[in-house]
Formats: structure tokens, C-alpha cells, sequence
């Protein structure tokens, strides 16, 4: 039996249907990201995990027990906001203490829980300040260790780093996956942001118009997308999408891509039993930048490398790597090349594919083209949790 | 001459004229005030000698010292300190309850909304404008079935009637801008409808609590209308006692006595002015941003 158990919820505002079935399971100590574009429902989620809104249809269940009609204070659950919710006329040490004093935990204990929170956190030295005299990090801060004192069965994040600058963000994104490290507590994170969910969870889920798209880990999420926008929104520069045609080559199941340098021809060598059935039609063909890289630095251990000779259109330096920008399947597709590699705009050069990274989607459905056998093996676990 | 001095010039100048145009509007401001207050401390002769803008020759207490104490008021010649505190008895309970029943009208219409919250702040607004004579038989009609026709319990009642409308607006428009996160994130830490109100809220509410407590306070102590219709005799607040102070004057008129007194009217709301004033503004503007 799984520790946070969302099956098949639903939620309803008046006419418009926010959530449309959602199944989500995961075991204790789990770090899950919710991650989606604005307006996918992951907030809406979020917020009836914690019975700040209702539940239209589905169950809720924490620890095997069904929370859908229990008040927010009494499912053991803390959560931390995007604007941090701090009591304005409270000193930092009354709002970290505040859920305590609610629950009429004596006051010497309660100063030892606010105490051992603060140092956690490092913040031991503004207990006396009011919230309107701290920085935003340690406004952060001190959302969290509000969270933490209560040693909550689940913690809950609501976008918690999008209010901080770019640099602090990253910070506290190490702090917080370290803190979860440490204490082993069960996480669940809304973001909006692809980066922050790759780095943090070890489940993500990611959710489209209040739909589950899928849910796995990141790798898997990432190597192994379940359809196009999956695809597409997991992963910075992200993955590059050009139309195909799957032909046979001298017996040879490839796709075929077409390039102003002349088409391109690439063997198929994943899902290849379920596009035996797509041959001679059209497909949509999916390569993540670091699969496309300069012949020298292919990985040819673990990959299967095919190289190809296209025109160079620009070429985007970023220190650690080079971009390299050219045209196929009608489209502009990013290559990841090793830095100071000697290309120039206009100018033809060698690309080698890792074809064995290759993934394909049906052009109508925008669902994955994938081997049966594998497809099982990814269902969320949800769905394979009979019990 | 360089270009920038003249600017500068031309800058002083424009200055001065608006420091000219400013004073003269508060010396012509300011003008019955000071009438009123060295009449009241000048002898009746003195008055009588007719400069009305000269200093007292021969500095006075005793108008005032007789406008508290010993003025006739009708057939009472006890001075207005009685009618005095039949306001304060009024104002601040008035105030006080209006106030805080507007708080949490604003309170429940911005957090807790429920099906109709609309219609129901519409209602409570359309009282805002409803002038205070068509509600006089009504509400003397309401005192009489009460029992407190001719009380300053009984205007304080009308008082909170009538303040509610403007003190749940106020709130409202404030308590729409406070964000809902809070009330959220109290609620997870185990606070209740009531906690989250006094703890939370009203703590933050201090810009919008003077702008109440300043608006009701004027409102309700200056008011003539609701005095002179529902009370009257002993009860009467000190507007009334004011206007019957002056229309009780036998023979001579006592001006120094009567400006002594419409003083001791005036200075309590002077009072709570000076002292929150600087809050009005800034609880005036807090509360519009949104609405």
C-alpha cells in the first residue's frame, strides 16, 4: 500500500473541469513534483491534498487512511505558499511557533521545537524580527522551518522558489533537496519549472489540462517521454521535433528526414517492433540536443552512433557547450557539440546521432510509438496497485 | 547668465506664488477659528466694543469655566459638562461596535465568501446612501417598541446602525487586498473562524482601524439631526446642548460663553485628528487600491 494515495480525483469548478481523473501514488520518503504549465490544475491538486479545496469526485488517501473530508489541521500535513504566508504582526519565532500554539503544545516545548527548527534552518538569530524586516530568502527560510516544526507526516510545496532571484533560487533548491535528504520527510512540490522538477524529485509527475501525462522518475520522464509534450517540456534547450517518414532501407527499417543538404537516413532501432507497423507513413521523431554531437564526441559505448553531413546554420556558444543550430525535417534542431569545436554558420560538418535515443510519436494523437513490453513497464504505478 | 539659474529663477517664483496662494487660503481657513477662540476668552464689554479680530485687552477663563459649569441650558444652569459626557457616552461605544461589526462584515465577505456575498455587500453599501431623514419616523418608531427612545443608549444604537454600511465598506476594500494565502496557511496551522480574526487579521488591520475609528468618531459626534430628533432634556448629546445653550440666552448674549462652548463641542474630534491624522491617508489609500 502506497504512503499518498490520489485515485482517480477529480475537481470541479461549476461548469469547467479542472481535474479530470488523476492517479497518483507514492511511498513514504518520496519527493514528488507536480510540474506543468500554468493553468494545468498542479496547484488545484496541491491545495486538495491539504483540504484547502474540496474534492469533486476520487479518493484521498494518507497512510491507508481516506483524508478527503478531514479538516486541513488535522491531516498532519504542512504546506509552504508561493508568497511564504507569513503572519505580518508576528515575530519570526510566533509564526514558526504559531501551528504549535494551535495545537496547545505547552510553551517551554514549544520554544524547544522553535528553536531546533530555527537552527535546522540557520535562522536563530532573527527569531525576533517581524517578517517585514527579512530578506526573501530568509522569508523562505522561515516558511519552511513554520512547516518543519510541526514534523508533519507530508509536507506540501507551492512554487516556492518563484519569488526568489535567480541565483538564491538555485541555493535554496540544494537546501531543500538536502533537507529532505536528511530528514527522509515525504514531499509533495508544485513548480512550473522543468529544471527545479528534474533536480529535486524522484517522482515527477507532469500534468496538461488537468490531465496526468506521466509520472515516473526523472530520468525515465526524460529519456522515455509518453508524448509529444512531455516531450517537449521536460528538458532546456528542449528536445528537437522533426517530421519522418518511416521507410525500409535495403531491408532496413529507417526514418527518413528531409534536409536541404539532402535527406537524412537514420536506422531505427527502438520501438522498432511497433513502427514495423508505422512503415511508409509519416511520424513525428524526437532527439534530445546531446544525442545530436560532433563525430569526436559521440558516446559510442552505450549508444549507437550514425552520422550525417548537414550545412551549419549558427552556432550558439555557452562556455560549457556549443549549440549548434541546423535545419532538418523542415525545422531548426539544436546539437550539442563539445565547446571550441571548429564550426562556422554556412559551413557543412559531420553530426553524429544516437539513434539508439531516437523516440517517435504518432503526428495525430501526439502519443508515444512504443514497444508493448515497455509500455506495461512504465504504467504509472498507480494503475498497477490493485490492492 | 547660464541657462539652469534661470530655471532655478523661474522655479523660486513659481515656488513663492504657491506658498502666497496656500497662506492665504488658510488664514481665510483659519479665520473663524480664531474668531471663536479670542472671543472666547475676551469680558462681554470687550465683545461689545465690536473688533472682533483684536487680541483680549484683559485675558479671560471664565467663559469657559461657565460654558462647563454653570451656562443655562433651558432651565438647567449646570453648563454643557453634563451633555459632554452624554457624547463621549455615545461616541464610544457607537464607534467601538460599529467598527468592529464592520470588521467582520469585511472579514466573512472577503474570506469566507458564500453564495450571494455580492448581493449582500451591495445591500449593506446601498445603506451608505441613504440620507438620515428618511429614516427618522422609522427609527424613532424602533426606539419606542426598544425601550430606549430618549436614551444615549438608544442613539447609540442608531449610530451602529447607520456606521455599519461605511465601517463594512472600509474593511472590505481592505481585507480584499490581504492575501488569502494567509488565512490558508492559518488554517493549516490549526486556526479557527475567530483566531485567524483576531490573531491574524486585525493585528494587520491598524491603517484601516484609525480611518474607522476617525470617520465614526467625527460622524457620530457631530451629529445634530439623530440627537435633536431622539433625545432630548438630560440626554441630549453636546450638539444639541450646544444649540439650546444658544437659543437659551436671556437678554444679553453671552458670545464669549457660547464660543467657550461650541469650543468644548470641537475639540474632541480636533483631538483624534491630531492624533491619527497621519494614519487617514495612508489607511484611505491602503484600502482603495483594490476593491
Amino acid at each position: 500500500m502506497s504512503f499518498l494515495h490520489i485515485n482517480n480525483i477529480h475537481k470541479r469548478f461549476g461548469e469547467t473541469h479542472v481535474l479530470k481523473g488523476i492517479d497518483i501514488a507514492i511511498e513514504k520518503g518520496d519527493f514528488l513534483v507536480l510540474v506543468g504549465p500554468s493553468g494545468c490544475g498542479k496547484s488545484t491538486l496541491l491545495n486538495m491534498i491539504a483540504g484547502l479545496d474540496d474534492i469533486s469526485e476520487g479518493d484521498l488517501l494518507l497512510d491507508g487512511e481516506r483524508i478527503n473530508d478531514l479538516h486541513p489541521s488535522r491531516r498532519d500535513i504542512a504546506m509552504v505558499f508561493q508568497s511564504y504566508a507569513l503572519y505580518p504582526s508576528m515575530t519570526v519565532a510566533g509564526n514558526i511557533g504559531f501551528g504549535l500554539e494551535m495545537r496547545k503544545v505547552p510553551k517551554a516545548e514549544r520554544r524547544e521545537a522553535v528553536r531546533r527548527a530555527a537552527e535546522l534552518l540557520q535562522i536563530e538569530n532573527l527569531l525576533d524580527r517581524k517578517p517585514g524586516q527579512l530578506s526573501g530568502g530568509q522569508r523562505q527560510r522561515v516558511a519552511m522551518g513554520r512547516a518543519l516544526v510541526r514534523e508533519p507526516q507530508l509536507f506540501l510545496f507551492d512554487e516556492p522558489l518563484s519569488n526568489l532571484d535567480a541565483k538564491l533560487r538555485v541555493d535554496m533548491r540544494t537546501e531543500i533537496k538536502q533537507l529532505h535528504q536528511r530528514l527522509g520527510t515525504t514531499i509533495v512540490y508544485v513548480t512550473h519549472d522543468q529544471i527545479e522538477a528534474m533536480t529535486l524529485a524522484s517522482r515527477i509527475a507532469v500534468m496538461r489540462g488537468g490531465e496526468l501525462q506521466q509520472l515516473g522518475t526523472p530520468q525515465a520522464v526524460y529519456d522515455d517521454p509518453n508524448n509529444l509534450f512531455v516531450a517537449g517540456f521536460m528538458g532546456s534547450p528542449s528536445m528537437n521535433l522533426v517530421n519522418a517518414r518511416i521507410t525500409r532501407d535495403a531491408g532496413v527499417l529507417v526514418a527518413r528526414i528531409e534536409s536541404p543538404s539532402g535527406d537524412v537516413t537514420l536506422p531505427i532501432v527502438r520501438d522498432r517492433a511497433a513502427l514495423e507497423t508505422w512503415c511508409d507513413r509519416d511520424v513525428i521523431l524526437g532527439l534530445r540536443p546531446e544525442a545530436i554531437t560532433d563525430p569526436s564526441s559521440a558516446n559510442r559505448q552505450d549508444g549507437e552512433i550514425h552520422e550525417a553531413e548537414l550545412e551549419v546554420e549558427l552556432v550558439e556558444p555557452t562556455g560549457a557547450d556549443l549549440y549548434v543550430v541546423t535545419r532538418l525535417g523542415g525545422r531548426g534542431i539544436n546539437a550539442r557539440m563539445r565547446p571550441g569545436a571548429p564550426l562556422e554558420s554556412g559551413q557543412r560538418a559531420r553530426f553524429a546521432f544516437d539513434v539508439s535515443r531516437m523516440v517517435a510519436f504518432d503526428p495525430e494523437s501526439e502519443d508515444r510509438i512504443r514497444d508493448v513490453e515497455k509500455a506495461s513497464a512504465e504504467m504509472p504505478a498507480a494503475a498497477l496497485d490493485v490492492s | 547668465m547660464s541657462a539652469g539659474s534661470l530655471v532655478a529663477r523661474r522655479n523660486t517664483l513659481a515656488r513663492a506664488l504657491l506658498y502666497a496662494v496656500l497662506l492665504t487660503f488658510a488664514v481665510i481657513y483659519l479665520m473663524p477659528l480664531y474668531v471663536m477662540l479670542v472671543t472666547s476668552f475676551k469680558p462681554l464689554e470687550e465683545i461689545h466694543q465690536g473688533n472682533m479680530l483684536a487680541l483680549p485687552q484683559d485675558w479671560t477663563f471664565a467663559p469657559w469655566r461657565e460654558a462647563w459649569g454653570s451656562a443655562c441650558i433651558g432651565l438647567e444652569c449646570s453648563g454643557v459638562h453634563g451633555y459632554f459626557f452624554n457624547s463621549i457616552k455615545i461616541v464610544v461605544p457607537a464607534v467601538l461596535i460599529s467598527g468592529l461589526l464592520g470588521a467582520f462584515n469585511g472579514y466573512v465577505l472577503t474570506k469566507w465568501r458564500f453564495r450571494g456575498h455580492k448581493i449582500v455587500f451591495g445591500l449593506i453599501l446601498f445603506s451608505c446612501f441613504i440620507p438620515f431623514q428618511i429614516i427618522l419616523l422609522p427609527m424613532a418608531r424602533v426606539l419606542g417598541i426598544l425601550h430606549i427612545a430618549n436614551s444615549t443608549t438608544g442613539l447609540v444604537l442608531v449610530h451602529i446602525v447607520y456606521g455599519i454600511g461605511f465601517t463594512t465598506l472600509f474593511f472590505r476594500n481592505f481585507y480584499a487586498s490581504f492575501p488569502d494565502e494567509l488565512v490558508r496557511a492559518a488554517k493549516l496551522d490549526g486556526a479557527g473562524f475567530f483566531t485567524i480574526f483576531f490573531r491574524i487579521l486585525l493585528p494587520a488591520s491598524i491603517p484601516i482601524i484609525v480611518v474607522t475609528i476617525i470617520w465614526q468618531f467625527t460622524n457620530v459626534w457631530n451629529d445634530f439631526l439623530f440627537g435633536v430628533s431622539f433625545t432630548s432634556g438630560d440626554s441630549a448629546p453636546i450638539t444639541v446642548a450646544l444649540n439650546n445653550l444658544v437659543n437659551s440666552s436671556t437678554g444679553v448674549k453671552a458670545y464669549n460663553v457660547n464660543m467657550a462652548a461650541a469650543m468644548v463641542a470641537a475639540v474632541p474630534t480636533l483631538i483624534v485628528y491630531i492624533l491619527a491624522g497621519k494614519y487617514f491617508l495612508r489607511g484611505l489609500m491602503s484600502g482603495s487600491v483594490k476593491g
